[in-house]
């Protein structure tokens, strides 16, 4: 019950910061549309030359190309903010304020610097994969695998910022890290089988972008049996674990800035 | 400033290794064509589309990858910080030009950006070694002139935006959008002779093409004679428009400057 109530108050507190530039709303509402049509364009070039690629059609590459921006909008709205500002507060001492909070530390620094504005762009691909959906006759059943497994897949991207943040604690300025990872995850953009080798296997296991854009396409399609879906759901809470172990960890070795 | 100028590479390069991490994750963080070398392999698996096999594909990428990072500036940051906190007053007060220390900065960090790209280099060519090709004398070195254009190209349009922060506080978001569509217009992303018929069309009117695939396309042996030179000039007419304008807004922008001290 008090969860509930303080992440409300987390929420309220961000919402209320962007409420004050509400003029911005607008700004970012074109730009989520412009970097869509960004994002999409160069899909458009390659199944220009290709009806089909390794049995994807364009209507089904551009339901990845929806989760994407999806995921990306996630990305920018809570995951880095959050990560940007604990780098900084390990950086300027202030981070003992965080730990001296009542609320779990990990909840807090995961939603105290959010940024509601860019939830705009998830808008904007829930467009886009309903557009594909709909030229995929994707039915309720599909609808609903596929948004189960990109919350999974959601899941599993905080989970892995969470490890950087803890890295955070040991190596002090991880931003630059969180740009590089963000290069890696453009990958996901297309659908992972197009890779092949060990690019494929780094995009599903090491930086599961595929996990997050192609499994839920693949729902979406039909074409994705229970086991592997139930799979992915598996491995998004075990990498959950994983994130809250590391997380815990790191809080230990943390020598604080005044002790 | 000749005299001086042999010093500014050392700095730059002292500078460029001492942030030898940081450095690293930036160029790793600017390799898309990488991405869609790996896509468009996969299109051409099939049989070669207009004369582009896998090997011209992974030629053209990777070279795009070279050019890009032999071309990059990063002055409009550099500039959009030093304007915005006032640092610039001082760089102005000395004998010599801002641009000149910037460009000195620039260039001098070229040979650790290649140490640092030279193992993807040679990932690339050991998983596709078929993309290796005999070239011509003549469209290496027009290439590499090429290049040299793009990088003023590249680097004037980042001072154009750069010194736009006298005037307005949203010039990195300028840059952004110019970004944005330097990506799609300039082979970045995808080979301009592959993009639809009016897309290429309209391209070749932009100044994007100058900035990367002239030399790309010139380096990897793609383009015939008679359009080679034809190319080239267009590269010249852009480079003295981007000159002529970072000049106009950087003069303009100077005599405006009110920063504490200036």
């Amino acid at each position: 019950m008090s969860l509930g109530v303080s992440i409300a108050a987390l929420m309220r507190a961000s919402l209320l910061t962007t409420m004050r530039y509400r003029a911005s709303f607008i700004g970012e509402a074109v730009m989520a549309v412009a970097w869509a049509a960004w994002t999409t364009a160069p899909l458009f070039v390659v199944f220009d030359q290709a009806p089909t690629l390794a049995g994807w059609t364009a209507d089904e590459a551009l339901a990845v190309v929806g989760f994407f921006i999806i995921a990306q909008g996630v990305l920018e709205a809570l995951v880095d903010p959050n990560l940007r500002a604990v780098v900084e507060h390990v950086r300027q001492g202030t981070f003992d304020f965080v730990l001296l909070k009542p609320l779990d530390a990990q909840l807090y620094v995961s939603l105290h610097r959010t940024e509601p504005l860019k939830l705009v762009h998830c808008l904007v691909g829930i467009g886009v994969v309903g557009y594909a959906a709909d030229a995929v006759n994707a039915g309720p059943v599909e609808l609903l695998s596929a948004t189960l497994l990109m919350l999974a897949g959601l899941t599993l991207l905080h989970s892995l910022w969470t490890v950087v943040v803890s890295s955070a604690f040991f190596f002090v300025k991880v931003d630059n890290l969180s740009w590089l990872i963000r290069a890696g995850l453009d990958a996901g953009r297309w659908p992972v089988s197009l890779y092949r080798g060990f690019v494929r296997f780094v995009l599903t296991f090491v930086l599961p972008i595929g996990l997050v854009t192609t499994y839920p396409a693949l729902a979406l399609r039909g074409e994705l049996k229970p086991s592997t879906g139930l799979g992915a759901m598996v491995i998004a809470v075990l990498f959950a674990g994983v994130a809250r172990i590391a997380w815990t960890q790191s809080l230990r070795r943390y020598s604080s800035a005044s002790s | 400033m000749f005299r001086a100028f042999p010093t500014l590479l050392r700095i730059g390069l002292a500078e460029a290794v001492a942030y030898r991490a940081e450095l690293v994750i930036w160029v790793l963080t600017a390799t898309a064509p990488l991405i869609s070398m790996f896509i468009w392999d996969r299109v051409a698996e099939e049989g070669p589309l207009g004369g582009w096999g896998q090997g011209e594909m992974a030629r053209y990428f990777l070279l795009a990858l070279i050019v890009r990072h032999i071309t990059s500036a990063w002055v409009v940051w550099e500039l959009n910080e030093n304007i915005r906190t006032g640092s610039l007053s001082p760089m102005l007060l000395r004998p010599m030009h801002p641009l000149v220390f910037f460009v000195a900065q620039n260039l001098s960090a070229m040979p650790l950006r290649a140490v640092i790209l030279a193992p993807l280099i040679v990932g690339v060519l050991w998983w596709r070694p078929e993309l290796l090709w005999t070239p011509e004398p003549w469209t290496i070195a027009l290439g590499l002139v090429s290049a040299v254009f793009a990088w003023a190209i590249a680097f004037a349009a980042q001072v154009i935006f750069g010194s736009l922060a006298f005037f307005s506080q949203q010039s990195l978001g300028l840059f952004n959008v110019y970004f944005g569509l330097w990506s799609l217009g300039s082979g970045y992303l995808f080979p301009l002779e592959l993009a639809p018929d009016w897309l290429r069309q309209v391209l070749l009117w932009l100044p994007f093409r100058a900035t990367l695939a002239t030399p790309v396309e010139l380096l990897a042996g793609l383009v015939a004679w008679e359009d080679a030179l034809g190319l080239v000039a267009a590269q010249v007419v852009w480079a003295v428009v981007f000159v002529g304008l970072a000049a106009m807004t950087w003069n303009l922008g100077v005599k405006r400057h009110e920063a504490v001290g200036a």
